[in-house]
């Protein structure tokens, strides 16, 4: 074969692959949508001030009249709009469905004409390992197609939810990424992504997706399941020993298994956890996934379960094994004593004579910025390792005050968590409500949980309602007080 | 001009006057050649340091300096003013609370023609003072005048967690100036002892009343330290609450909200008594009384008797008033809570884990980091348990500082920065309960129980015993205990 000859077979060869790249890219781009999400960003240090900001993220199109998108942004959301092709025309959007704990929300649009010309993709069922994934999304207009590198199967919390999960992790260089970009594999979504840390692009599975939707779909989703007992890796010869284990060294030993109302606990401390639903555990905690290999055994709270259903636990307890059913918990917010998230209203608060009073909740926390953890008042963010009771479900805080003649003396109090008004307890600001109506001896007295900090306060209670509206006034809030959805 | 020339003058006059008597000639300089120990390696020490400071010699042939210029002293060297031989001196007495020190030396030719310096009062604020001594940045001594900006309680950072009466002045007070004699009308009115990072101008010294208290303290032979009330008492300005007291608006009454655990305040106090007058000085409702034409915090005069003395109250009680004595003492049940110097950290080796008390200094070792639950167990033990959770309060909780690597404890995921809750069963309240809770135990396995997420850790018993000699060996270690 002459050079010329040669020349030419390489250019067709060249053609005929950018020719397909281009068939691929086109495909993508009747999948892959827009999706600009305005939504409320409380400023939990003023809770009646509802600011709101603009993000765009992307959107897959997954069914009939359906966009498959993460949750994240959507639950306070006062505005959706969709763009197709990457520019032009907007069109209004609406969320049918959001799990905050998956992650995964579903978007449509009323407007046919919307709809016109795009394709519902498909979400694989399987997502081997490979050396590298496609990552598409658009970007300032223009259809972007990158490779990116596989790092490995990992099980973590979800972006905004405790309750592990499968993770696809991605080792990127890109940018800006996290915003629910489609990742592609052998012609297929491998999944959406959900954040991005240093060069690690985290990405929800297409199988996991593929579950929760199903399930969504038939009507028998009950949110996410998870492992509510803590364990520690069997990796010490002499603890299984200790615990007179036979047999070859493996499992994780459980150490702590928390109380929950109603529920009668089917673990122990000092349980070795043999096996969960059929999959042997290792010392190190892991099972070996026929999928994805060596993975976190938190991962069975959620392959192919839901909150309410049974897993099945073999365990070692007082020299033999012994088989229970696990029922598993649903994760969901104000199971904790300071919920991580708050989404379902806007945050509660209480104004009583300049005092403000808020539910003690982790988004409050991280108004003190990226650096929270070391920035925001280290006692609050204490109560985080404590477990509610039934007595103290949750915790109310003076958050701060507004300076008024009637709390004179006050000024400076603030961060402090209310134990009693008038002698009831407080748990919740219906209680702080409730406890105000009862004012004795003429004082409103409000007693902070016991330590070396401020204990007590009064207030004057004839002319408490007076100074409250005083104050809405002059610090121009909306109402005294949101509760709930109100 | 007539009057420039008379400020001239007067500059001059003042100028002559310190020269006339010399009170520099009692100024000396301290070489401090130290070496604090490694509180996550208790058995180990940082590397010498070398540091300046000042001192001033006092009646009885002392020195007199801050307890900072010469905390885990190895050696101290002093040299006269001018003269450029050093002698050996060691620490006769040291208050770490106040930051005071009293020294020896070794040669008792050393303080031969030299005067002791004589205290003066409190200075008045916007006073003039000259502060006197070997900072850094040259050889000689060095005089900065200033004037003196206010008087109040403020913390003394060589404690780090006790707060007393300091004076604040514009003169320059540099590392160095540590020790010397604050000077006015030849007279210490004060030591220099801090300044605070970010503020400029800004120099703080201790004032004739601290030091008095200081001196009258070790009279005894043996250091005590500055007592302290045991109350929460917090400003009642609230006219609901003054009210609902029985109380006016007349700006006198403080009000008791919270005690120690433990302390005499609980016995002869209640909650919402009002604190009216303390040693005849009137208490505002702010909580200060006027002391010597400064409102400082009411905490001054509950800092002014012998640890074991009284100060006698006006209280208001019930809308009643009433005459109580307290008893003030000195309490150091927060002592790990603040820095420690001087005595090395305890620590127990076995079976290369390292055992050691949870402090402040420790805490410092895990850097900046306490968002983890671990860390946040160990904060919340050592600041917050004894004010919310006294019942459940630990003498001294125990941390597993670190784990020395050896084949007995190989396979331990928990080596250290972890809070001991039990050791076979036993719990820890102090380093002294952990070598018996080991030895004692006749059980095929050691179970070390922490805090936090509750994990626990075993060891096999026959093989840890035996392997603490050998860990020793390996890593050099002189002993396998310090209690």
């Amino acid at each position: 074969m002459n050079s010329i000859a040669r020349l030419w077979l390489g250019f067709t060869a060249l053609m005929i692959g950018f020719l397909s790249v281009q068939a691929a890219e086109q495909k993508w781009e009747k999948s892959v949508v827009t999706v600009e999400v305005t939504y409320k960003d409380f400023d939990f240090f003023q809770p009646w001030t509802t600011p709101t900001r603009s993000i765009r993220k992307h959107g897959l199109v997954v069914g009939e009249r359906e966009i498959l998108t993460t949750a994240q942004h959507l639950p306070t959301e006062t505005l959706i709009r969709l763009q197709k092709g990457g520019r032009g025309k907007w069109y209004s959007g609406k969320v049918t469905w959001l799990d905050p704990q998956a992650d995964l929300a579903l978007i449509t649009s009323e407007d046919a004409t919307f709809w016109e010309g795009l394709k519902p993709a498909e979400l694989a069922e399987v997502v081997p390992s490979a050396p590298d994934f496609t990552l598409i999304r658009w970007r300032d207009g223009n259809f972007e197609s990158r490779r990116v590198e596989f790092s490995k199967f990992s099980v973590k919390d979800g972006a905004l939810s405790y309750a592990p999960r499968l993770t696809l992790e991605l080792n990127t260089e890109l940018t800006g990424l996290g915003w629910a970009e489609p990742v592609l594999l052998d012609g297929k979504v491998a999944g959406l992504t959900t954040s991005k840390s240093g060069n690690t692009c985290n990405v929800v599975p297409a199988p996991f997706i593929r579950g929760v939707l199903e399930a969504q779909r038939a009507g028998k989703y009950r949110g996410l399941g998870y492992f509510d007992f803590t364990w520690q890796p069997g990796e010490n010869p002499t603890t299984l020993k200790f615990l007179k284990l036979e047999g070859p060294e493996r499992g994780a030993v459980v150490i702590k298994v928390p109380k929950r109302p109603g529920v009668e606990p089917v673990l122990k401390a000092r349980d070795i956890l043999l096996e969960v639903d059929g999959f042997p555990v290792d010392v190190e905690g892991d099972y070996l996934d026929p999928d994805y290999g060596h993975l976190l055994l938190e991962n069975l709270s959620s392959r192919g379960k839901f909150a309410g259903d049974t897993v099945v636990l073999k365990v070692w307890r007082d020299g033999k094994e012994v088989t229970v059913n696990y029922v598993l918990p649903q994760a969901k917010y104000d199971d904790e004593l300071v919920p991580r998230e708050v989404f379902d209203h806007p945050p509660e608060y209480v104004v009583a004579g300049g005092l403000v009073f808020q539910q003690l909740e982790q988004p409050f926390l991280r108004g003190w910025g990226e650096d929270w953890r070391r920035r925001a008042p280290f006692r609050l963010q204490h109560y985080q390792n404590d477990q509610p009771t039934p007595e103290r479900p949750s915790l109310v805080m003076l958050s701060s005050v507004l300076p008024d003649p009637v709390n004179v003396g006050y000024q400076d109090v603030r961060m402090l968590i209310v134990d009693q008004i008038n002698g009831r307890k407080i748990a919740t600001l219906a209680d702080v409500v409730a406890a105000l109506k009862e004012p004795k001896d003429g004082v409103q007295r409000i007693q902070f949980m016991k330590g070396d900090t401020l204990q007590t306060i009064l207030l004057d209670a004839a002319t408490l309602d007076e100074a409250t509206q005083r104050v809405l006034k002059r610090y121009g809030l909306p109402a005294e007080k949101r509760l709930g959805k109100s | 001009m007539f009057s420039k020339t008379l400020v001239v003058a007067l500059a001059c006059l003042a100028a002559f006057a310190v020269n006339a008597s010399s009170p520099e000639r009692s100024v000396v300089q301290i070489l401090t050649f130290s070496q604090a120990p490694l509180f996550d390696a208790p058995w180990r020490f940082e590397t010498v340091r070398r540091a300046g400071g000042s001192g001033f010699v006092i009646k009885g042939r002392r020195i007199m300096t801050n307890a900072h210029v010469v905390a885990w002293a190895k050696q101290i060297l002093v040299r006269r003013y001018q003269d450029p031989r050093p002698y050996q001196a060691r620490v006769a007495y040291v208050g770490h609370d106040c930051d005071l020190a009293i020294l020896e030396v070794e040669d008792p030719t050393f303080f031969d023609g030299l005067e002791p310096l004589d205290f003066g009062e409190l200075p008045a604020v916007r006073s003039t003072v000259v502060t006197c001594g070997y900072p850094a940045g040259g050889e000689q001594i060095s005089f900065t005048r200033g004037v003196v900006s206010r008087i109040e309680i403020q913390n003394y950072v060589h404690s780090g967690n006790r707060s007393l009466l300091a004076v604040q002045t514009d003169a320059a007070i540099n590392p160095g100036n540590s020790g010397g004699p604050v000077l006015q009308d030849d007279k210490v009115v004060g030591v220099a002892f801090q300044g605070v990072p970010g503020l400029e101008n800004a120099g703080f010294f201790i004032p004739p009343e601290v030091i008095r208290h200081f001196l009258k303290d070790v009279d005894d032979g043996k250091y005590h330290g500055f007592p302290e009330a045991g109350i929460n008492l917090v400003p009642l300005q609230n006219p609901a609450y003054r009210r609902y007291l029985g109380l006016g608006d007349e700006g006198v009454g403080a009000r008791i909200d919270g005690f120690r655990a433990g302390s005499p305040a609980e016995k002869v106090l209640k909650k919402d008594d009002v604190l009216m007058e303390a040693d005849g000085m009137p208490v505002g409702s702010d909580g200060t009384v006027l002391y010597r034409d400064n409102r400082v915090s009411a905490a001054t005069v509950f800092q002014t008797p012998q640890s074991g003395e009284s100060v006698k109250l006006k209280v208001w009680r019930d809308k009643q008033p009433i005459e109580v004595e307290l008893p003030v003492l000195v309490f150091e049940g927060d002592r790990l809570a603040g820095n420690q110097h001087d005595t090395p950290p305890r620590y127990f080796l076995y079976g290369g884990l390292v055992f050691t008390p949870l402090s402040a200094d420790y805490l410092r070792t895990l850097g900046r980091e306490r968002a983890d639950s671990s860390s946040s167990s160990m904060y919340y033990e050592l600041y917050y348990r004894r004010g919310e959770d006294p019942e459940k309060l630990r003498t001294e909780p125990v941390v597993l500082a670190t784990t020395l690597a050896h084949p007995v404890n190989a396979n331990l995921r928990v080596r250290g920065r972890a809070l001991v809750d039990k050791i076979n069963g036993v719990r820890i309240n102090s380093l002294d309960d952990v070598p018996g809770a080991l030895e004692k135990n006749t059980d095929g396995q050691h179970v070390i129980e922490f805090l936090g997420q509750g994990g626990f850790e075993t060891l096999d018993r026959e093989a840890a015993a035996a392997a603490t000699q050998q860990v020793l060996q390996t890593y050099g270690i002189s002993s396998d205990r310090r209690l």
